[in-house]
């Protein structure tokens, strides 16, 4: 090999070096243990944002049921998003959020409109037209005494479950 | 490149013009700039020199209101004065609170962060609470002053007439009106302005000192417009000078809310039926959620309160609120009084007497003499005298006045009637429930509902259940003569229901009988006993088996 | 040897009169050492200038006199940036008195717009700019596209583009709850419950129990199981910094592919097309270049520019810089105007019992609640990740060459062009037309099970439309780029007219209406 040919092998090899030495294990280990070191701080970061503890008020509340109260008319507590009824001795809560897209249907005598994209469901709450993907779930009710109830919003039971008084 | 050239040039130039033009509307074209400045110019010179054009306000701390409206009503600044004597831009009248630490929204509504006229004053698209017009102005107390008592109305009228007739208004002032004569004579002293009297109380005994004074007098007013008073005369005038509050117009209309029977299907406050939607807070009503299609004029709540009194199922499709016949000026102080019911939230710390009174102590905001009870719940339906309303659309309601009906009904049955109701009809059980009467005020009622029809009850001594018949002879007869009115299952039509459980229940023998036999004057019910050209005449036996047969609905549906 | 170096000292032998002397010059100094260069007043001061000036750099020197025509760009790209800019200064100025915290947000709102100095202004400005920013950003898309410019190399720049028009809508809805007022709450529920559709699916799989995606994504927006003070703070974290850092760093990478990837696109026959250059525009390389750039010898190949001759390349300053500050002056024209005109809405305090009647989403998600009105899954997540992933999938399946740089290029044209837009628009009103007449599967079925409905609406039957229209648009012209068109043409039909009906013709209940006159009183 010339000087020459020696310099330009030389050069090459600065431009063009060989692939990195595979078994380099201290490399390769320290560039996954710190991949995965952020990797798991990360996905513990990313924790934070899912609350564990919901701040919303209790979705169980006491309610009186005004005596005068017609059979098929509903009633919606203050602040609650679920009408209750009463048919003869059988009470009973549907909920008043869309299952759509979580507007406020409005209770009607032939059942519930949703304002937002015109869904409609029936006195039990199944849909009759709209894009509601499913019925307004029943919610469960259990009786106090008197005309007094609990309800919780956040326990669905299946529709046509009623509670005698 | 000279395109783009141009380009930049006049975009730049469009720029800097508009910019130019939003600082010069900013600086010098905004509402309270501009009467900031006519005010300016119509001050004496020198306040104009120390005026200056900037932004005001009133903020509350204790009330919550961030009230710019001072930024063009300079004079209600605390520490200004605006232009001398103006009604708008000078000081604000004396009033008991003191706009300087309550703000303005408080009382008068609209927006009070806006320092536009439209905007401020609130007659804007999505801005909901709109500024009280000036004759509403006293619905504005409403809002603190939730539960403000009132006299009964009729009271209250007569207390104000013998106030007039004794000339007191000579001396004293009253809401503004009065007060021109001196009791000393030119340049003496003016008599107390009474208008808040009912707020500050007054001296037991200002009768005696009264009539010392008008003793010691020669001359002059003391003598001549002061004259001796009689016991009633003065309980008749105290009880007008309790009500003088300051806020004259509320107590009116509020008065008159309690003569039209409203609270027998609303509540407000806890207090009345359940018939008719709440209206404890229905002065907060969106006029954007309402359906102003029937309603002339601007679309204001105003507007649409007014129309809902003159016929309520025009706004309100489906509406069983009947059209009660107001007159304009009736309609006005209603909506006055509707206004008036908007609820503040403010701190307990400040609530009034006679809130307090009524939150704590369950006193009534209305007087609860029978009369005015009667007016509270009952008026609507049965009518101001008894009588029973017809309204166009709905059944007759019972006419309770009836001397024929108050011979049969005892007390008893009156005070049960109303603690039970009927239930499935619109008469509610007022006893139980939480927003019913007490036992004291039922007592009351019935005596003047008895009243109402002037006749004591006539009893008998027979046991309650007595009489005896043929059911299957009763039901002939009933369907010949009753159903027609009363409907095949006594369900009732234009005549009442007869299968009603607590009807049947509280009814004594006695009293069918002797309704189907006389009959109720001036109404539907003819008397049976006594036959005419399209009715037979039924016996006494053949009435007897008619009360046995309803009798057989007793227990049934 | 530039000027501050060469110059020495000449009097003051003491260190007193040296720094008297030096005092004196820091002026001059720091004009020098601030353009380092000299003042650019040459063509090449003027180039050192921009590329030794960080903020410059980003620029070409020379720039290509194709790039420069209005009609290869229409300026879109800057228009986009100059609109985020003027809305980080606004929305920092609206920082200083904005609260984020529900009720309280919209006092404060009432306070920027009545007693803050320019506030009113300002707010008209970031909402309308805000706008301005959404319209320019698709118009951008389209004009990339319609000159075929995504193809290679530049199809990563397009993936990245993508990614900024998924920003700024988010950006922009994010900002939509910030008053706090009807509009916004109603708007932000709807949009929340959009991110829970999943549910739609796995609910009629029967398996939300364990996978409950849709409910996971409504919680980790909204904080909570309604909009309230947590979703106003996430919303404002999200809308003041996550995504304008985002947006930065995709904006970063953007501008710095368009120079990797040689600048803006333009077709083989640019410089023929151009004909000879305009006076003035003089050739920088005369004759063959003598300097070699010692950068290049690491990287293979060659870069985009050698080998094209740049006799049709002009220096950027002052040329482009020109166009720049006339498209970003003409941006602020418009919102300024736009700002003193019309003031930003603000409806009623937020009141959750009490839905808004129409309830609608900010105008360009319109069409997406037309659709969502009939499938929440598909119209909110199904139908717009079909729409990314189709057009994320365009610059790597149109592998072609024909037409790049030129509007409507690539087989078709422009006749394809004018065809597949009357065939969009008969397809979207027709399949709407048919709805608005006769309802949809659960009127006439209410039993119907909702994946029928999920997977059968008039989103998926038009989306269904599209893409058969598409292929026979490919094969008839035997070309992915023909199909593209025809596709991506159809996609604006169906945008533009469902956000029309969804913005003028539907009211209270979703129903249609021909004016908003006729909708009765609520």
């Amino acid at each position: 090999m010339t000087v020459e040919a020696r310099k330009i092998e030389a050069a090459r090899s600065r431009l063009e070096p060989e692939a990195m030495a595979r078994r380099d294990f201290l490399g390769l280990t320290a560039w996954w243990s710190a991949a995965v070191a952020l990797l798991f701080g990360f996905l513990g970061a990313m924790r934070l944002p899912k609350a564990a503890v919901l701040p919303s008020p209790s979705r169980k509340f006491k309610v009186a049921l005004p005596p005068s109260l017609a059979a098929g008319q509903a009633y919606v507590p203050t602040g609650r998003s679920v009408a209750l009824y009463k048919e003869g001795s059988q009470v009973y809560a549907i909920s008043t959020i869309c299952t759509h897209l979580g507007c406020v249907v409005k209770a009607t005598d032939s059942g519930f409109d949703c304002p937002c994209h015109g869904s409609k469901f029936g006195r039990d709450g199944s849909v009759l037209k709209g894009p509601a993907p499913k019925g307004l779930p029943w919610r469960e009710v259990k009786h106090l005494g008197g005309d007094n109830f609990l309800v919780d919003e956040g326990k669905t039971v299946a529709t046509g479950t009623t509670v005698s008084v | 490149m000279k395109a783009n050239k141009h380009l930049l040039l006049w975009s730049s130039l469009g720029t800097l013009a508009v910019l130019l033009w939003a600082a010069v509307q900013e600086n010098f074209f905004r509402d309270w700039r501009l009467i900031q400045r006519e005010i300016q110019a119509r001050l004496p010179s020198a306040q104009a020199d120390a005026f200056a054009i900037q932004l005001r306000q009133i903020v509350s701390r204790q009330v919550g209101t961030t009230d710019r409206c001072v930024s063009c009503h300079v004079g209600m600044t605390p520490g200004e004065s605006g232009i001398e004597s103006n009604r708008l831009y000078g000081r604000h009248a004396d009033v008991v609170h003191d706009p300087a630490s309550f703000g303005c929204t408080v009382c008068h509504g609209g927006q009070g962060r806006a320092t536009d006229t439209a905007d401020a004053h609130g007659a804007i698209p999505h801005w909901p609470e709109r500024m009280l017009a000036k004759e509403y102005l006293f619905a504005g107390c409403g809002g603190c002053h939730t539960h403000l008592s009132v006299p009964n109305l009729a009271e209250l009228e007569k207390g104000r007439a013998r106030f007039e007739q004794a000339d007191c208004l000579a001396c004293h002032k009253v809401d503004g009106r009065g007060g021109t004569l001196r009791p000393g004579g030119a340049g003496g002293q003016e008599g107390p302005d009474l208008s808040r009297v009912g707020a500050y109380g007054y001296k037991v005994d200002w009768y005696e000192l009264h009539l010392q004074q008008k003793k010691k007098a020669t001359s002059g007013p003391w003598l001549s417009a002061f004259g001796e008073l009689l016991e009633s005369e003065r309980t008749a005038m105290d009880e007008y000078l309790h009500s003088r509050v300051g806020a004259p117009g509320l107590l009116e209309a509020k008065g008159l809310f309690h003569t039209f029977g409203c609270r027998g299907c609303h509540k407000v406050g806890g207090v009345g039926g359940d018939d008719g939607p709440d209206l404890t807070a229905v002065g907060n009503k969106d006029p954007g959620q309402l359906n102003f299609a029937q309603v002339a004029g601007e679309r204001t709540l105003a507007n649409w309160l007014k129309q809902h009194f003159r016929s309520p199922a025009s706004v309100v499709p489906g509406s069983v609120m009947p059209e009660l016949g107001l007159t304009e000026r009736q309609i006005d102080q209603l909506t006055l009084y509707v206004f008036s019911l908007r609820r503040r939230s403010y701190p307990e710390a400040l609530w009034p007497k006679d809130r307090i009174r009524a939150e704590r102590f369950g006193t009534r905001e209305f007087a609860t003499d029978g009369a005015t009870l009667y007016g509270t719940f009952c008026a609507a339906c049965h009518g101001p005298k008894g009588e029973g309303m017809r309204y166009p659309g709905f059944a007759a309601f019972p006419a309770i006045g009836n001397p024929d009906f108050l011979r049969l009904a005892s007390d008893d049955f009156l005070r049960e009637q109303i603690k039970r109701g009927r239930p499935g009809r619109r008469m509610p059980a007022w006893g139980a429930q939480e927003g019913g009467l007490k036992d004291g005020e039922i007592g009351r009622l019935v005596t003047y509902v008895r009243g109402l029809g002037g006749v004591a009850y006539e009893g008998d001594s027979r046991p309650r259940r007595w009489a005896q018949g043929d059911p299957a002879e009763g039901q002939r007869l009933y369907g010949e003569a009753c159903a027609s009115c009363h409907g095949e299952r006594g369900e009732g039509k234009e005549g009442p229901a007869l299968n009603n459980p607590v009807f049947l229940d509280l009814a004594t023998d006695s009293y069918l009988f002797k309704t189907v036999q006389n009959g109720r004057a001036g109404t539907s019910m003819a008397p049976f006993g006594a036959g005419s050209s399209v009715r037979s005449t039924l016996t006494d036996a053949e009435i007897s088996t008619v009360v046995v047969f309803i009798r057989s609905w007793e227990g049934k549906k | 040897m530039n000027g501050v170096a060469g110059k020495q000292p000449t009097g003051g032998a003491t260190a007193l009169g040296r720094f008297m002397e030096n005092l004196q010059a820091v002026p001059r100094r720091f004009a020098e050492t601030m353009f380092r260069t000299g003042k650019p007043q040459s063509d090449r001061t003027r180039s050192t200038f921009v590329f030794g000036n960080v903020f410059l750099h980003l620029h070409p020197v020379r720039i290509h006199r194709w790039s420069l025509r209005w009609s290869t760009t229409w300026g879109l790209g800057i228009a986009a940036v100059s609109c985020f800019f003027v809305l980080v200064v606004t929305g920092v100025l609206l920082m200083f008195y904005y609260k984020p915290y529900p009720d309280v947000a919209y006092l404060s709102i009432k306070d920027i717009h009545f007693v803050v100095p320019t506030g009113r202004f300002i707010r008209n400005i970031h909402r309308w700019s805000g706008n301005l920013m959404v319209v320019v950003v698709l118009l951008h898309m389209a004009r990339v596209f319609y000159t075929a410019a995504y193809r290679s190399p530049r199809e990563f720049n397009w993936v990245m583009g993508m990614g900024l028009l998924v920003t700024t809508l988010g950006l922009s809805f994010t900002g939509y709850l910030l008053p706090w007022d009807q509009l916004a709450y109603w708007a932000i529920t709807i949009g929340a419950n959009i991110a829970q559709s999943p549910r739609e699916v796995t609910d009629a799989l029967g398996i939300t129990e364990w996978f409950d995606v849709g409910g996971l994504q409504k919680l980790i927006l909204l904080g909570s199981e309604e909009v309230g003070e947590e979703a106003l703070i996430r919303f404002y974290l999200f809308h003041v910094m996550i995504l304008p850092l985002i947006l930065i760093a995709l904006m970063t990478v953007h501008f710095w592919r368009i120079r990797k990837d040689g600048g803006l696109a333009r077709p083989a026959d640019a410089d023929s097309r151009l004909g000879p250059p305009a006076a003035g525009v003089y050739p920088v390389f005369t004759e063959a270049p003598q300097k070699t750039y010692s950068l290049a010898a690491i990287v293979k190949g060659r870069t985009p520019a050698v080998g094209s001759g740049p006799e049709q390349t002009v220096p950027s300053m002052p040329h482009l810089m020109f166009g720049e500050a006339a498209v970003f002056m003409l941006t602020i024209v418009l919102s300024v105007v736009f700002a003193i005109l019309i003031d930003a809405p603000l409806k009623e305090v937020a009141n959750p019992a009490v839905p808004e009647n129409p309830a609608k989403a900010p105008w360009y998600f319109l069409g997406l609640q037309e659709l969502v009105s009939h499938s929440a899954f598909m119209g909110g997540i199904g139908i717009p990740m079909i729409v990314l992933i189709g057009l994320g999938l365009i610059p790597y399946l149109d592998r072609e060459i024909a037409g790049t740089g030129v509007w409507f290029g690539g087989p078709g044209g422009r006749p394809l062009v004018v065809r597949s837009t009357v065939f969009g628009l008969a397809a979207v009103l027709a399949v709407e037309a048919f709805v608005i007449r006769f309802g949809w599967i659960r009127q006439w079925w209410p039993g119907v099970p909702q994946m029928v409905i999920t997977l059968l609406n008039p989103g998926t039957v038009l989306t269904v439309f599209y893409a058969a229209y598409s292929v026979w648009s490919l094969k008839k012209y035997d070309s992915t780029r023909a199909g593209a068109l025809a596709l991506f043409t159809c996609f604006i039909c169906g945008f533009v007219v469902l956000t029309v009906i969804g913005t003028y013709f539907r009211g209270p209940n979703w129903d249609f209406y021909w004016w908003p006159s006729q909708w009765p009183g609520h």
